[in-house]
């Protein structure tokens, strides 16, 4: 039993790491079949920035379907690229209309529904084109009536109009081949081209340039079903691509590997297993289990990082560009500090509080991840690496720090309450860990603010304008500060502390997503209702273990009488800034002292 | 610290002595250790918190700049109840159209940051010894009160204003876009004007102005401060005016002071001024001027003169050449990429003559003054840069460099003490 002990955590550490590998290799296509695998890496242009196929494939059908892959007639899951390339052959140009009996066009709304005469599909909601183009002329009156309507009097009805108007268009332009921009610069032109604006001006001089060629030649195989032609012109084309032009090539298989990789994906199941690993360890088998989670987040963490460089790598920036990729490295921020903090203290709490974070914040950018593409080019005043790596960087791992101290606070508030287990020890680790993230949760707010001032000041000569979101970064550090000057004046004990640190994790949902809700200010991104659902679930749930923390100590498990005293004698209630007494102690009024 | 097993006070951090402090008979000292006091400080920040948590939702209803005013750059804030209302509005399913009326009173921005200040100065005054473990403690808070006074600073000796330059074309002056005066512009000779101009505050004030620099006497009838043009004129008995584009249009007054920085709202100001020939003493009319009307040509004297209500103009030793804007976008997208200015410097005063270019994120520094990429004219026909006199510019750097290096020193020192008794034990 002891080798078994000894041996377990390793051998979860190795099936994590098996799972990770065989996820990781890239995807092989059979030489019987078409490569759309390799077709899916070919770079192409969109949103202003080289991605490859697979990226487009992937966005565009996420977009319209809410999903990445697309069931096939035989009801079989296919992947977004053969959906892609469907789309790019049901036109004037290669008559296929495989693409029109895919049914993608995600519709949940009764009444768009009803417009359409279409039946409800539970559970899948999804419809083809051939199923809505019998109304397509009532559809289109609607539109028009709905364009008509100012923005923010629009009905939900209104507005899921429009958003199936903007996936027909979508699909329309795909179709049509006037998005992406496929064909590569070549001869004098630095530009890429469309494959629609290429072949016109081909059959206008004539002289159709090698890529226009290529590019129509594999559409044409893939529209006959040719599986020979295909990986020939496509093998071609690769090889001539990778001569001329091996940076975006080689980026852009990278980008395709990492589509089909999915790291932030596994990151997630990954996280929440270790969670509930550690959860256990705290009921049954403690240490081996604790050593096992402990060594499965270090394992997952390296992917996360992996990652996070992989997309730096492909989009030249520092980590945080946008909501979403925000949201990734408040994960890793978060994990990286728990790790750190089970290594410090080794009692459990950071492999919880750390695999916690880290599935909620993957779960939260795999939703904002699901508006389209994660690796957009920047706008304007925000395209400067020096201030996207300090200010936002720091600010970030403000929120980081600010919301680990409030999980600990939460792990506190449980175990006390709930549990027998907070002990002498742990009280004191915890109030300790708890304090020590708090000073370093308010050097990097107030830093991150004020670099925050700095750069408006640098670029457009305005240090501080109460804006929305600016507000919303001085609150996590006015928070942060009081919790802090309530602990040196006595105000707070060790319990107070953790339920305001609570309090801090809901002060930084308000000022990450929440001040964006308001619509309003230089920072804004617009109202989204799932996130401001979704912020309003954060903050019950830490308003309920607000509450509990409120609870009376008499109440809370840890603490109160002796154990083995039998009938306990009731104790008289606590009075201010008196210590607890633990459970776990012997005598409640001669307390050892731990000063050594 | 108490003997007690575990630790319900806190580590003997600098900023905080849990042990009572001796009794001091001296009624000062007594004031001053209440103003001390850390209870005050929480105090404080929870109301701050408050503050800026509803200046921010307030901002739903009213403009950035309003709220600014009303919130951070005041004592007390009458607080619409509506503006919580907002809150239940997006996030707890409050019902559209809810409308609460009334408010309530609140401490202010300018009320706050003076207590914070006085309490932090008496807790220095009382509590703080100089020791090098409170050495973090003393350089961030000193880092804070410069934070405050550069914001007291800033709103009293900032300036901001416009310099708009036409592509190829080139300016000398820039606009300061609080305050107007009334022109008077008549051409000296074939490069350049003869220019008088009259205060905002001396039209505002009324009655007749009489200068010998003026051509004509100004008496005002009617200041505006923000208004709006009709495009109908009104009866003829009833119009103020009697000539120029008075008699095609009316100004109507409108509520002052909602001026939305966001939105580049702007007050529109109009006047109705008789002007007195200065030869005669006779009336030459009532013209009515403002911000939204073209130059006015009128004869005085026979000297052919332009009359213009217009932004102040800060006029400048040097002159700025537009070379060229760029406004550039991704490729495929209409998403803009960079804004960017080139433009040439000449300042005879200086002998300076050179090309610079301006963009966003790099502005330019020249003669005290900072030039940003603002915004452009339509059809990229021309660039806005936004022109910032601020002496106090590098307080705000000072004071992040103090508050964050006091900061390292201090939690540094705790951070410390806690690994050397981890590894002790």
């Amino acid at each position: 039993m002891i080798s078994f002990a000894r041996f377990f955590p390793w051998a979860v550490v190795g099936a994590g790491g098996l799972y990770l590998f065989l996820a990781m290799l890239p995807v092989a296509d059979s030489d019987s079949e078409m490569h759309l695998n390799e077709f899916a890496r070919l770079p192409v242009v969109s949103g202003g920035r080289v991605k490859p196929f697979s990226t487009e494939a992937n966005n565009s059908l996420l977009i319209i379907s809410s999903r990445q892959s697309f069931k096939d007639p035989k009801g079989n899951a296919q992947p977004a690229i053969k959906w892609l390339l469907d789309a790019m052959v049901s036109n004037r140009l290669f008559k296929q209309d495989a693409a029109l009996s895919h049914e993608v066009f995600r519709i949940e709304n009764d009444q768009v529904l009803n417009l359409f005469e279409l039946p409800r599909k539970p559970l899948f909601y999804r419809y083809s084109i051939d199923e809505l183009s019998p109304r397509m002329e009532k559809f289109g009156h609607q539109v028009e009536v709905a364009r008509n309507v100012d923005a923010k009097q629009r009905t939900l009805f209104d507005q899921k109009i429009l958003d199936l108007e903007n996936h027909l268009q979508l699909y329309a332009t795909l179709a049509n081949l006037r998005e992406p921009r496929m064909v590569p610069p070549s001869g004098d032109s630095m530009e890429w081209h469309t494959l629609a604006s290429s072949i016109s001006e081909a059959a206008e001089s004539g002289d159709p340039d090698p890529n226009t060629l290529s590019l129509f030649a594999i559409l044409g195989s893939y529209s006959k079903q040719d599986v020979k032609g295909f990986n020939a012109e496509l093998d071609k084309y690769q090889q001539r691509l990778a001569k001329e032009m091996p940076v975006e090539t080689s980026k852009a298989a990278l980008e395709a590997w990492f589509n089909d990789f999915e790291p932030f994906y596994h990151c997630i199941f990954l996280y929440i297993f270790v969670a509930i690993l550690a959860c256990v360890s705290w009921l049954v088998w403690r240490e081996p289990l604790n050593r096992a989670a402990f060594w499965l987040v270090v394992l997952t963490l390296a992917v996360h990082s992996l990652a996070l460089l992989t997309r730096m790598y492909l989009q030249g920036r520092p980590p945080v560009t946008n909501l979403y990729s925000s949201a990734v490295f408040i994960g890793w921020g978060c994990v990286t500090v728990a790790v750190v903090l089970e290594a410090l203290f080794a009692n459990g709490i950071g492999n919880v509080v750390g695999a916690t974070l880290g599935a909620m914040t993957m779960l939260v950018a795999f939703h904002l991840g699901s508006s389209g593409d994660t690796l957009e080019m920047m706008e304007a005043v925000l395209d400067t690496n020096f201030w996207l790596a300090t200010h936002v960087t720091i600010v970030t791992f403000g929120y980081v720090a600010t919301l680990v101290a409030g999980f600990l606070g939460i792990a506190f508030i449980l175990l006390g309450v709930a549990t027998p287990w907070l002990n002498r020890d742990l009280f004191k680790g915890l109030s300790q860990m708890i304090y020590g993230i708090l000073c370093f949760a308010t050097l990097l707010s107030f830093t991150g603010t004020v670099l925050g001032g700095l750069w408006a000041d640098y670029s457009w000569g305005r240090f501080w304008g109460w804006d929305p979101k600016e507000n919303g970064a001085v609150l996590v550090v006015i928070w942060n500060a009081l919790v802090l000057h309530a602990r040196w004046g006595g105000i707070a004990k060790p319990r107070g502390i953790a339920i305001l640190s609570v309090v801090g994790s809901m002060v930084v949902g308000w000022s990450w997503f929440g001040t964006n809700q308001l619509g309003v200010g230089l920072h804004a991104y617009g109202f989204n209702k799932e996130l401001a659902q979704g912020l309003l679930i954060f903050w019950s749930v830490m308003g309920g273990f607000i509450l509990l923390g409120l609870l009376p100590t008499q109440k809370w498990s840890s603490f109160g009488t002796q154990v083995g005293s039998t009938p306990p004698p009731r104790r008289p209630p606590r009075k201010r800034g008196e210590p607890p007494v633990f459970r776990g102690d012997k005598g409640s009024t001669a307390i050892r002292s731990t000063r050594r | 610290m108490d003997h007690s097993g575990i630790q319900t006070t806190p580590n003997a951090v600098p900023g905080a002595k849990p042990k009572p402090r001796p009794r001091r008979t001296n009624p000062v000292m007594m004031c001053l250790n209440a103003v001390a006091s850390l209870r005050l400080t929480v105090v404080l920040f929870v109301f701050a918190f408050a503050l800026v948590f509803l200046g921010t939702l307030a901002q739903v209803d009213a403009g950035n700049w309003t709220v600014v005013k009303q919130y951070f750059r005041s004592f007390f804030v009458w607080v619409p109840y509506l503006t919580l209302v907002r809150f239940g509005q997006v996030f707890l399913y409050f019902p559209k159209d809810m409308d609460v009326p009334g408010s309530f009173l609140f401490p202010g921005g300018r009320l706050l940051g003076c207590l914070l200040m006085a309490n932090l100065l008496a807790a220095h005054a009382t509590r703080f010894k100089f020791i090098w473990k409170r050495s973090g403690v003393l350089i961030l808070h000193a880092g804070l009160i410069i934070m405050m006074l550069s914001e007291v600073s800033t709103s009293l000796f900032a300036v901001e204003g416009n310099m708009t330059i036409v592509a190829s074309g080139s300016s000398n002056y820039v606009e300061v876009h609080n305050t107007v005066e009334l022109a008077f512009v008549t051409p000296a000779d074939s490069k350049t004007d003869d220019i008088v101009v009259v205060p905002e505050a001396m039209l505002r004030k009324g009655g007749r102005i009489s200068s010998d620099e003026l051509p004509v006497d100004v008496e005002v009838v009617r200041y505006l401060a923000n208004s709006k043009l009709s495009k109908e004129p009104p009866p003829r008995d009833r119009n103020t005016a009697t000539a120029g584009f008075g008699l095609e249009s009316e100004a109507i007054e409108q509520k002052e002071g909602s001026g939305v920085e966001t939105e580049q709202k702007i007050d529109t100001p109009s006047a109705y001024v008789t002007l007195y020939s200065k030869q005669d003493g006779k009336s030459l009319g009532t013209y009515l001027v403002s911000l939204r009307l073209k130059d006015q040509p009128i004869l005085i004297d026979s000297k052919p003169y332009e009359i213009s209500l217009r932004f102040k103009r800060a006029y400048k030793p040097y002159t700025i050449y537009l070379k060229e804007f760029h406004h550039d976008v991704y490729i495929g997208t209409d998403k803009p990429k960079n804004y960017s200015s080139v433009i040439q410097v000449i300042d005879p005063s200086r002998q300076e003559d050179r090309e610079v270019t301006i963009s966003m994120n790099n502005p330019l520094w020249y003669g005290g003054e900072t030039f940003y990429q603002q915004g452009f004219l339509e059809g990229d026909t021309g660039t806005i840069l936004q022109v910032v006199r601020n002496p106090s510019w590098f307080l705000p750097y000072l004071s992040c460099a103090m508050v964050a290096a006091g900061m390292l020193v201090h939690f540094g020192i705790y951070l410390l003490n806690f690994l050397n008794r981890r590894i002790a034990t």
